[in-house]
């Protein structure tokens, strides 16, 4: 994923280039010693393309990812709730 | 999830990060550590680490054997990257998280919500913690309620069923038969509630359906092949 978000960023002070590889990564593990993306590296071989595609067309989840402007607060999280084993973590 | 926000955010500047709570790991899961993990993805993505976070970290140096952010610090840093670009913050399986880290890392995502309205929070866990987190986020929230729909269903069926290693065990008929009366029966089941919520899910149902109805009728179908019979009892799912 960190290839979708390497465009610039302009709040904090860029330290432009004083920082080397390795204190790169040693300041990354340093953030936290977890890393959620080997489990989702999992979960995205196991998950069937398609399945929970409905997701995508319910009011909720447009009104959530579209809005802007006043709403966007009031419409900021979205909970899927559900039993265990619907599939929640697998959905589209 | 994930990687639909990730295929809509390719070229934006939009940043996605993710978390995944485990009961097994639910010790090590902190507050601390779970966003310390959010922004440890929301950084590693960017092309520069931002030069408050380099100075935090050789400051924490001086101290003899370091030091770890503090939640607070933590929350003040993604406040100030999620005011600056589109995030989105995915937190799954909320309800496996330790109640007392709970009540922290859903105040603490109200905080970042409160500097930085535009940031987008997907979250998602089992419907009794529904209450816990509509009140956390103070009515921010839309609930969403999830099941398996029977396309859904037919469609993990049919993936299954393309990774059989033994096909030659199937005929048309068999498959017919699987897509119809597996979907019918996980439908009737979720219509009758009769699966208590804690024990049986809706694909774990599945799960019983290829390692024991699926074999008996499948020995009806191979009885001059019966070799095949052992092998099909060997179909792998995916639900974990």
């Amino acid at each position: 994923m960190p290839q979708f978000f390497s465009d610039n960023i302009n709040s904090f002070n860029i330290s432009n280039s004083f920082t080397t590889v390795d204190q790169r990564s040693e300041i990354l593990a340093w953030l936290s010693p977890l890393e959620p993306r080997l489990r989702h590296q999992d979960i995205r071989t196991r998950r069937v393309d398609d399945v929970g595609d409905w997701l995508l067309q319910t009011d909720q989840f447009r009104s959530w990812y579209d809005v802007t402007g006043e709403d966007e607060f009031d419409k900021a999280v979205l909970f899927c709730y559900g039993n265990p084993g619907v599939g929640k973590t697998y959905m589209r | 999830m994930i990687d639909t926000l990730c295929d809509r955010a390719r070229g934006q500047n939009v940043a996605v990060a993710c978390f995944y709570c485990d009961f097994t790991a639910r010790k090590e899961q902190s507050p601390t550590n779970m966003l310390g993990a959010i922004l440890r993805q929301i950084v590693g993505g960017l092309k520069e680490i931002p030069e408050g976070i380099v100075q935090a970290f050789e400051d924490q140096k001086q101290v003899i054997g370091g030091r770890g952010l503090r939640l607070p610090e933590i929350v003040r840093m993604l406040q100030t990257i999620s005011s600056s670009r589109r995030t989105f913050i995915c937190v799954d399986a909320l309800d496996e998280c330790v109640p007392e880290y709970r009540v922290k890392l859903l105040s603490s995502l109200r905080d970042i919500l409160q500097k930085s309205p535009g940031a987008r929070i997907f979250l998602n866990g089992r419907p009794h913690i529904r209450g816990e987190v509509e009140r956390r986020l103070c009515g921010k929230t839309l609930s969403l309620s999830i099941s398996p729909n029977e396309d859904d269903i037919i469609r993990y069926l049919q993936s299954r069923l393309e990774e059989d290693t033994t096909p030659e065990a199937m005929d048309d008929a068999l498959e017919a038969d699987i897509l119809e009366s597996i979907p019918e029966s996980i439908s009737e089941m979720c219509v009758r509630e009769t699966i208590p919520e804690t024990y049986l899910s809706h694909l774990l149902i599945v799960i019983y359906l290829a390692f024991c109805w699926f074999p008996s009728r499948l020995k009806k179908s191979c009885e001059k092949q019966p070799s095949l019979v052992g092998e099909r009892s060997s179909l792998q799912s995916p639900i974990p």
